[in-house]
């Protein structure tokens, strides 16, 4: 049976605590910097060759949803009550709220350094050092909202604008594709201004620390934002059903994205699944 | 894996992490002249350096090497004038901060992100390195990881673990 994602705001304190131990068992297992480096190595973007499957790319939303789901595995074999959880930053949108309060993910970075010293991810605690990192910072940080040069959240127009994209991604299938659903949810545009970087992009952005680099899965909201990414996925989904994972075949010989993005039918790397295949969760779980 | 004509890895039948097939190789070939010029300033100081550059002059390789200190943090870079044909009119960049290597990737646009700050593009390898010490905490340093990981190259990150 279907299991449930619920929105972080409406978590009790036992699913806040089961969700925090689950996330600091697997850290103490070795289990999550896994998950932190894999990230990093998957991150290929569009002006060098090499296949994209992460970022840039019209796999962007399976591969996060295969990654979410081998985490979420993870945390449950720990404790099987345990489900990720989503942050719908259209609502939840104050710094002294979910997620970040000291039973979940702990608040803002201080102002010296922008180490989060409350709750359960403080380096203070001994159970979340940084292992896998672009810099040499063992502790996590943060800067919400960025503070020397202030950001807002995306809102909900934005994800509605996303939404009403019709066709699921376009050519030439990058992090230029000015239409479709994919990028318009992922987030690069053009230019100098705040347009250059929207929706998901902008999310990463607003937290700042960690999760503006690489390395981002060190901030464990990084998981919560991708829920709700996913989530968005599925509403995209059920308002326009008749439109696919795109593209459909693989480009050609021809195209500049010859072999450099996955096709429906193809294998994304690193696991031995398609996009067709991880189009329709519905039998693994559910949003609330 | 199969690999293509330019070393560029590829989906095959069987399923696999896109990865370089020999990594080392590829890097000795890409770094070895950019180390060179890190190493010898007066071989690096040959090269035009403007610390200034305006991006409507620059081409497709974003302007011309720099050598600065920028709030308090020194940032180098060169155009690394090899890794196949494409290089002589798009190098890749060897950037350091401080003397350790900051990875940066092109994006389609022509724009480049690096590692620090990977969720949004500068029109050129000096900015991405500036905005790249912004993010930079006080005394925080780029790892280190002995393999000089600094330049563009193909593929994904590697060589970054602790």
């Amino acid at each position: 049976m279907a299991y449930t994602r619920k929105d972080v705001t409406t978590l009790t304190a036992s699913e806040r605590r089961r969700f925090v131990n689950a996330l600091l068992e697997i850290k103490r297992r070795g289990e999550y910097d896994e998950f932190v480096r894999s990230h990093i190595d998957y991150y290929v973007s569009d002006g060098e060759g090499g296949l994209r499957t992460a970022h840039m790319a019209p796999s962007f939303l399976p591969w996060h949803r295969r990654f979410l789901l081998d985490l979420e595995n993870a945390l449950r074999r720990v404790d099987s009550s345990v489900t990720v959880p989503y942050w719908d930053w259209t609502r939840a949108r104050s710094v002294g709220a979910a997620p970040w309060t000291k039973d979940l993910l702990g608040g803002n970075g201080r102002k010296s350094d922008r180490q989060v010293t409350t709750g359960p991810f403080a380096y203070s605690t001994g159970n979340w050092t940084l292992k896998e990192n672009i810099t040499d910072s063992r502790f996590l940080t943060r800067d919400l909202g960025r503070a020397a040069n202030p950001i807002e959240l995306p809102t909900k127009a934005d994800v509605d604008g996303a939404l009403s994209e019709p066709v699921y991604d376009v050519s030439p299938w990058d992090s230029t594709s000015n239409r479709g659903f994919r990028n318009r949810l992922e987030g690069w545009g053009t230019g100098r201004g705040s347009a250059a970087w929207r929706t998901h992009n902008r999310v990463h952005r607003w937290v700042g620390g960690e999760m503006l680099g690489g390395a981002s899965v060190n901030d464990p909201v990084f998981w919560m934002h991708h829920a709700f990414i996913d989530l968005v996925w599925t509403r995209w989904q059920q308002r326009h059903r008749e439109h696919r994972y795109l593209p459909a075949e693989p480009p050609g010989p021809g195209s500049r994205q010859y072999r450099r993005v996955v096709a429906r039918h193809e294998k994304l790397p690193p696991w031995n699944v398609t996009p067709d295949q991880l189009e329709d969760v519905g039998r693994i779980y559910r949003y609330a | 894996m199969t690999t293509s004509v330019d070393g560029v890895p590829v989906p095959a039948a069987t399923a696999g992490p896109a990865r370089p097939r020999s990594r080392r190789e590829l890097l000795r070939v890409l770094l070895a002249p950019a180390a060179a010029l890190v190493l010898t300033p007066v071989v690096a100081a040959s090269w035009p350096t403007d610390p200034h550059p305006d991006p409507t002059l620059a081409g497709p390789g974003s302007g011309f090497a720099f050598d600065e200190v920028y709030r308090g943090r020194r940032i180098q870079g060169v155009p690394t004038r090899t890794g196949g044909r494409a290089a002589a009119v798009d190098p890749r960049w060897q950037v350091t901060v401080d003397g350790r290597p900051l990875h940066l990737m092109r994006r389609a646009d022509g724009t480049w992100l690096s590692m620090v700050d990977h969720y949004r593009s500068y029109p050129t390898p000096l900015e991405a390195a500036r905005a790249a010490v912004d993010e930079l905490g006080p005394g925080e340093q780029l790892r280190d990881t002995g393999e000089g990981d600094g330049g563009t190259e193909q593929g994904g990150h590697h060589g970054l673990h602790a």
